[in-house]
This record gives structure tokens, C-alpha cells and sequence, in this order.
């Protein structure tokens, strides 16, 4: 759609355009969908440290992440996110027994997030870490041209515009997972780690069942549709995954072990890779 | 001071402890609890963007002066902007230019906001303010010094706003972001200004034959199929789901007295329940 119509008088004037238009018309935004979109950092991955399977876990596991961080950046650029962890569950708890609306919690648990974010970027200052804050989404290539370590948190902004969450319990379906993912994908990420504390994605939580298989490769729709009760990434990051328009997969890997999180950056698969749908497994 | 092998908080009751907030049991072992109303007292309201600014003095200026009365009268209210034309010019722009949703949805931002401040022109004398998202936790303070808040529809979502199965134009909108600061502040009612007399079974601008629908649900409403709607998609969504807003309102507020009406709980317009 929109071509153009005419240039004559220097303006951008745009026949079929949205003009007099109802954008809510399901036959006008069905024009609306590209098959590709354009891509604003090249090049760029995406690491996301789990708040509970890495940070709560303190130095033992913080240390050799912060050491894998300053190995993999010299040949990748990198923008580093965290999760907020127990403290978010805290959060959520207090908010929850004071009857806080949903909009409510997802404006307060980001900062336990910044907590996080900040002792990253504490350990990472040495080699070029820096707080990445969403006012300066835009300067990106001012931090990874200058081989700067960003270090933002996870919470997607919606605060209070929170939507009514989608899965039982009246908790936000929008963390750190999902707000790290579109961040990637507006920003046409090459790859997005997740670095958690389990090997990958398992049939059920493999720290309380000894039984539990891994699941090497499957897609978001799966996952979704399947029969898991437990997942180590959220829901509402596999539901954003099946409508991606460039950051079409995603890897869980094993931060305990973390020779991974380099070997994933290049490529390897060491976790489960989640694709967006099932004809990009093939 | 660590617990298998993480630091943890001791001495609370907190049953997320070291959960997954992803595990299906866990939400459904908190489900059905009741919320508390931030501001009950407070009508959100909006104002099209195309139906209302778009058409200048002749349609702003008296939907202003029935408003200030109103609030003379005692009733709070917020006032959110649409877009209109230029929103839809700049995504026509940004789609020719294959930008991504949040890209587009970063640029649909900035023009609820010139409407917003042209409104705060017209109405400072009579406390009209801008209250940008940051400044919400003082809204009571800009409400009980007898202003009249006056913010951008759009949800603050910009560049996380989430691609869509359908199109590549954000979703979430004004119309979203109106009817989710309603439901967040458990608002009196949520009420869409527009050039309508409400919901017709297609555009009454483009044709004839279309019916004015008064009354309907979120749910009848999704399942109808219906090419075209008077409000957003997802707010229909949202509406199935909501703890709060059970109940919104498009009035047309070119008819004079029609506002008034919708304050006094009228069915004037189309009201759609949850």
C-alpha cells in the first residue's frame, strides 16, 4: 500500500493512504501486514539474566557470567538485560495481599529490576558497562559503537496500562522475558540467550522431577498448546515469539555452566531453541 | 542466608517464594482475588482525534464548554486525546518504510500529545493541565485543586509494543490506552467523544444502509466478525477479561447536552458491557 502519488510539490503525499480511514477495519490492516520489516541494529544480540536462576543466586553463580559477558562482547555486540527475581516475587506478594489492580504491580516490580541492573552493571563498569535506560533506546549505537556494555532492565514499560492478564491470578502476563524479546525484535536483534539455571526447556520442572526430558527444539505454538505446567521462560514472551516479524528464535541456556552463553552467541545449540513457528523449525 | 543455593527473603509468608510465575498451578492457586479502586470518583474520557480535533473550533469548542460546566458542577474527570489524521499519516509514512509496530507505535505517540497541549491552551484558564504518565501519582493533587488532567490516549508501550498477527499497525491505540487507565484506576466510567452517534453495523460515513447498534457486549461484538468497529479490537478483548470497566460509552458529542446525559447515566449513544 501506499504508493506514492505524486512529488510534485516536494511533499510526501500518499495515495491509499490511512486518510478518513477506521483503523480498526480487519480488510484495512490485513493490507497493513508486511512480510519483513526493517532492521535497526544490525548485528545485535540480546542476553537475558535470569533474576531468580542466576541473580538471587549470588556471586557463585553472578562471577562467571560477568567473566562470559566480558569474553563474548569482544566479538559480539551485546546489550544485556536482568529480571528482578525474589524480590519481584516479594513484590508481587505485599501487592497482591494489599489488593493492588494489575496495572498497579507492573508499575512497581521494575524496580527491584533496577536493582539488579545496576549491580551488573557495577561489575561490568570495568570493561565498559553502562546503565541503558528506555529514554535512550534511540542512542544504541552511540553505547555499542563505543564498545559499551548496556545494561537495561526487563519490565516492558506499560505500567499502569498493564492489559487484564491472560493466564489465572491477576499477575501481569508482561516480565522481563517478554519486555527484553521486544526490544530485540523492534530493534531486529540477531539472537536473543536467555540464561537461566536449568539446561533448557523440560516436560516439567526438572529441580523437582528427576524424570523430567529436555526438549532440544520446538516452537512457541507448542509450548503453548502443550501440557507443561512449568515453563523457565514466560508464556506471554511465547505468545509475542509466534507473531514475530525478525527475531524469529530464541535459545534457553544453562548459566551454571557458562562456557554456554558463549557457545550460544556463536551459534551453537547448548539449550532448547524455541522457534516462532513451526515451519521455521524445518 | 541462602536456601537451595539462592539468596532469599526469610520470615514472610510469600507464597511466589522461589516459584516459577510461569507454573499454571501457582497462578491458579491466586486467582479470584479483589482489587482495590484507585480513583472510583473519576470519569476517564476521551476525545477522538479524527472525529473531534480534526474538525477544529466548530466541533472542540462546545464539547469544552459542556465539559468545564460539568466540572463546575463537581464531576472529576480526565481528558485523553486521540490522534487522527496525522497519526494515520505518519503510519502511512512508516509502513511505506517497512519500519517495525514499535517503531510505528513510538510515532503514533507524539500526536495525541500536540493534541493534548492544544487543548491545555483552550482550557488553562479553567485549570486545564498536561499530566504526562509520570506525574499519575499526583493526579489526586491535579484533581482536588480543581484542574482538569489532560493526557495522551496512547499507552506508554511505544518500542515494546508487540507485532500482530494481522497487520503491522500497533494494536494498542488511544482508544486501548483510554480504557486501560480506566480499568487501572477503577474509574466512574469510561467515555469515547466522538462524531457518531455511536456503533453502526459499518461506517455511516461511507455507507447508507448501516444500523445504529445501542447496545451490545465485548463478546457478541468479537464474535460478530464485523468489518468495522467504533473502538479498537483489543479493548473488546481487554473488556473479557477486565476486573473494573464493565461498561463503555461512545457518545456523539457534536449533539449539544449529550455529555451532561452520559454523566447522569444515560444510555445516550452506543454502550458496550463486558
Amino acid at each position: 500500500m501506499a504508493e506514492k502519488e505524486s512529488q510534485t510539490d516536494g511533499r510526501n503525499h500518499l495515495k491509499s493512504g490511512l486518510m478518513r480511514e477506521s483503523l480498526v477495519s480487519s480488510k484495512l490492516i490485513q493490507t497493513t501486514k508486511n512480510k519483513t520489516v526493517r532492521t535497526m541494529v544490525p548485528g545485535l544480540k540480546m542476553l537475558a539474566i535470569g533474576g531468580q536462576s542466576i541473580m538471587d543466586r549470588g556471586k557463585e553463580a553472578i562471577m562467571p557470567v560477568v567473566d562470559a559477558i566480558v569474553t563474548a562482547r569482544k566479538d559480539h555486540k551485546l546489550i544485556v538485560g536482568v529480571g528482578g527475581g525474589a524480590r519481584a516475587r516479594h513484590t508481587f506478594s505485599i501487592g497482591l495481599d494489599l489488593g493492588l489492580p494489575i496495572g498497579g504491580l507492573a508499575r512497581i516490580v521494575g524496580g527491584v529490576e533496577e536493582n539488579n541492573r545496576d549491580i551488573l552493571q557495577f561489575l561490568l563498569a570495568p570493561h565498559g558497562g553502562i546503565t541503558f535506560v528506555k529514554d535512550h533506546l534511540q542512542d544504541i549505537q552511540l553505547f555499542l559503537n563505543n564498545g559499551l556494555i548496556p545494561i537495561c532492565i526487563g519490565q516492558p514499560p506499560y505500567h499502569f496500562w498493564e492489559p487484564p492478564s491472560q493466564e489465572d491470578g491477576g499477575l501481569p502476563d508482561n516480565g522481563p522475558d517478554v519486555g527484553l524479546y521486544l526490544m530485540a525484535e523492534v530493534m531486529g536483534a540477531e539472537t536473543m540467550i536467555l540464561v537461566k539455571d536449568v539446561d533448557g526447556v523440560f516436560d516439567q520442572d526438572p529441580h523437582k522431577f528427576e524424570d523430567a526430558q529436555m526438549i532440544k527444539t520446538t516452537c512457541a505454538e507448542d509450548l503453548l498448546n502443550g501440557d507443561c505446567d512449568d515453563l523457565p521462560v514466560e508464556r506471554e514472551l511465547l505468545r509475542s515469539l509466534s507473531n514475530a516479524r525478525l527475531l524469529k528464535s530464541i535459545q534457553v541456556v544453562n548459566g551454571l555452566q557458562p562456557d554456554n552463553i558463549v557457545k550460544a552467541l556463536n551459534g551453537e545449540h547448548v539449550g532448547t531453541i524455541i522457534h516462532s513457528n513451526k515451519e521455521d523449525m524445518a | 542466608m541462602k536456601k537451595d543455593g539462592k539468596i532469599w527473603i526469610d520470615g514472610i509468608n510469600n507464597p511466589l517464594n522461589n516459584e516459577s510465575l510461569s507454573s499454571k498451578k501457582l497462578r491458579s492457586s491466586i486467582k479470584g482475588r479483589s482489587t482495590i479502586s484507585i480513583l472510583p470518583d473519576v470519569w476517564v474520557i476521551k476525545i477522538g482525534g479524527q472525529s473531534i480535533m480534526d474538525r477544529g473550533a466548530e466541533a472542540v469548542l462546545p464539547i469544552l464548554d459542556e465539559l468545564v460546566k460539568a466540572k463546575n458542577n463537581g464531576v472529576h474527570f480526565i481528558l485523553c486525546c486521540g490522534g487522527g489524521t496525522r497519526a494515520r499519516h505518519v503510519y502511512s509514512l512508516g509502513l511505506d518504510l517497512d519500519l517495525p509496530t514499535g517503531m510505528l507505535a513510538r510515532l503514533g505517540a507524539s500526536i495525541p500529545v500536540q493534541n493534548a497541549r492544544m487543548l491545555q491552551l483552550m482550557l488553562a484558564k479553567e485549570g486545564g493541565i498536561v499530566a504526562y504518565p509520570e506525574e499519575f501519582e499526583k493526579l489526586p493533587f491535579f484533581l482536588n485543586s480543581g484542574c482538569i488532567p489532560i493526557t495522551s490516549g496512547m499507552p506508554p508501550n511505544e518500542f515494546w509494543e508487540k507485532s500482530s498477527a494481522h497487520g503491522n499497525i500497533p494494536e494498542n491505540r488511544t482508544d486501548a490506552g483510554v480504557f486501560l487507565l480506566g480499568e487501572f484506576l477503577g474509574a466512574k466510567g469510561v467515555l469515547f467523544i466522538k462524531d457518531e452517534d455511536g456503533m453502526y453495523t459499518d461506517d455511516p460515513k461511507k455507507n447508507p444502509d448501516a444500523e445504529f447498534i445501542p447496545e451490545t457486549t465485548a463478546q457478541d461484538l468479537l464474535a460478530s466478525k464485523q468489518d468495522d468497529l467504533i473502538v479498537e479490537r483489543v479493548v473488546l478483548d481487554y473488556m473479557t477479561r477486565s476486573d473494573n470497566v464493565k461498561k463503555i460509552q461512545i457518545i456523539n458529542g457534536t449533539v449539544p447536552g449529550n455529555i451532561t446525559k452520559a454523566f447522569n447515566g444515560e444510555n445516550t449513544g452506543t454502550v458496550i458491557t463486558a
